[in-house]
């Protein structure tokens, strides 16, 4: 039998091009890392750079991802499908966000200090950036989502499980947040 | 109305600004400052979505799956584990149908007695407690069957399909042959044949039943 990352290449096989993600679950269910790997290639760049503003830098970052990359192996076979296979991960990131930053403040038993690229050119994304670090932490997520990554409404609110309005609620009062308190440090 | 600078907030909470807003912004420095600082907090967002290479991540992620235990596929039959419970208590029903009926074996008259000591009354008693043994197994096992018709009924909802309307028409016919036979036996209940031939209408209709559902698991 010929064998590729250590799974019967017949399984590799399986895999379509252009799966959907019902044929992606299934695959996973049954262990295929082609798969999982098509998952990351779809995926992973929004879920480092969420997880970095998240958790506040690069290497927790990637830890991060990895670690909800096994959470969704270990997983994935009690997943239901009552949402999309990415609405899934991103939830599960998200909550791994949370406990990583948890660990570390116990750990530093002081806030996290995070990276903030310094750019002298960008003054308005550094004072950004600032700003986003005081929002609380459910206007943050939906901003970072939508305005940052790009992902749509209905995305944000099937993973944070709140209905679309209360998603678009939460954005604008993001908004209008920052837009006071850049206003505030510009005076 | 007219258009306030306090009202600003409030007609951006629309992605398109009314015909008052961008009059008083023509007119309101303040306001344009602040409405173009609105505008540059989406624009400059999407400056902060953070990208780097990470060659080593994918194949890190690879070696943690590859050690971890491979997922069992569950065995079909733990998925359709009701059919099985079902058809279970079925059988035990079918068991305890055919109890009654030796017990009936040992206290007819032509029989020989085993003990030969038991009285006219209390072969009267057997026969009337092996009777109400029938009806509570009867009871038992017509239960059993609707729990197992239930779960046949999405499959023979399907309008669509020509083999559920025979399923559906067998059942139809068991149905009616079974009523029928109850029916007889409530004018005379102590008739074997009838509650043998009874037994035997739930068997078939049971036999049916888990044809139709074995049949989907299969295709």
């Amino acid at each position: 039998m010929v064998w590729e990352l250590g799974l019967p290449l017949r399984f590799a096989l399986d895999l379509p091009d252009h799966p959907t993600d019902a044929e992606l679950v299934e695959q996973c269910k049954r262990g295929n890392l082609h798969a999982y790997e098509r998952l990351y290639e779809l995926h992973s760049a929004r879920m480092k750079s969420l997880a970095f503003h998240l958790v506040g830098n690069r290497q927790d970052a990637e830890d991060t991802v990895q670690e909800t990359f096994l959470k969704v192996y270990r997983g994935v076979r009690g997943f239901a499908g009552g949402s999309s296979l990415s609405t899934w991960i991103y939830r599960i990131l998200i909550n791994c966000c949370y406990d990583n930053l948890r660990k570390q403040q116990r750990l530093a038993e002081k806030p996290v200090e995070r990276d903030f690229p310094s750019d002298p050119k960008l003054p308005l994304k550094l004072a950004l950036e600032r700003a986003l670090e005081k929002l609380n932490e459910r206007r943050r997520l939906v901003f970072l989502m939508f305005e940052v990554e790009g992902l749509r409404h209905s995305e944000i609110a099937a993973i944070l499980e709140v209905p679309e309005g209360t998603c678009r609620s939460w954005l604008f009062e993001a908004k209008r947040e920052l837009k006071r308190l850049l206003t505030e440090s510009s005076t | 109305m007219k258009f306030e600078c306090g009202d600003l907030d409030r007609a951006l909470e629309v992605s398109e600004l009314m015909p008052e807003a961008r009059e008083h912004l023509k007119q309101c420095a303040a306001c344009r400052r602040e409405y173009r600082l609105w505008n540059e907090i989406s624009t400059t967002a999407r400056q902060l979505h953070e990208a780097w290479d990470s060659p080593a991540l994918w194949p890190k992620i690879r070696s943690v799956l590859q050690a971890e235990p491979k997922p069992e596929r569950t065995p079909a039959w733990r998925k359709q584990w009701k059919v099985w419970a079902v058809a279970a208590t079925l059988l035990v029903g079918i068991g305890l149908l055919l109890l009654p009926r030796l017990q009936e074996a040992i206290s007819t008259p032509d029989t020989p007695n085993v003990a030969g000591t038991s009285s006219p009354a209390d072969r009267d008693f057997l026969t009337e407690q092996a009777l109400r043994d029938v009806q509570r197994t009867e009871t038992a096992y017509r239960q059993s069957i609707e729990k197992l018709s239930q779960l046949a009924q999405p499959k023979l909802a399907d309008r669509s399909s020509a083999l559920a309307a025979n399923y559906k028409e067998k059942l139809l016919l068991i149905d009616s042959a079974i009523s029928e036979t109850r029916s007889n036996l409530d004018h005379n209940r102590f008739n074997v044949r009838l509650q043998t031939e009874l037994a035997d209408l739930y068997r078939e209709k049971q036999q049916t039943l888990q044809e139709l559902l074995t049949r989907d698991q299969k295709n």
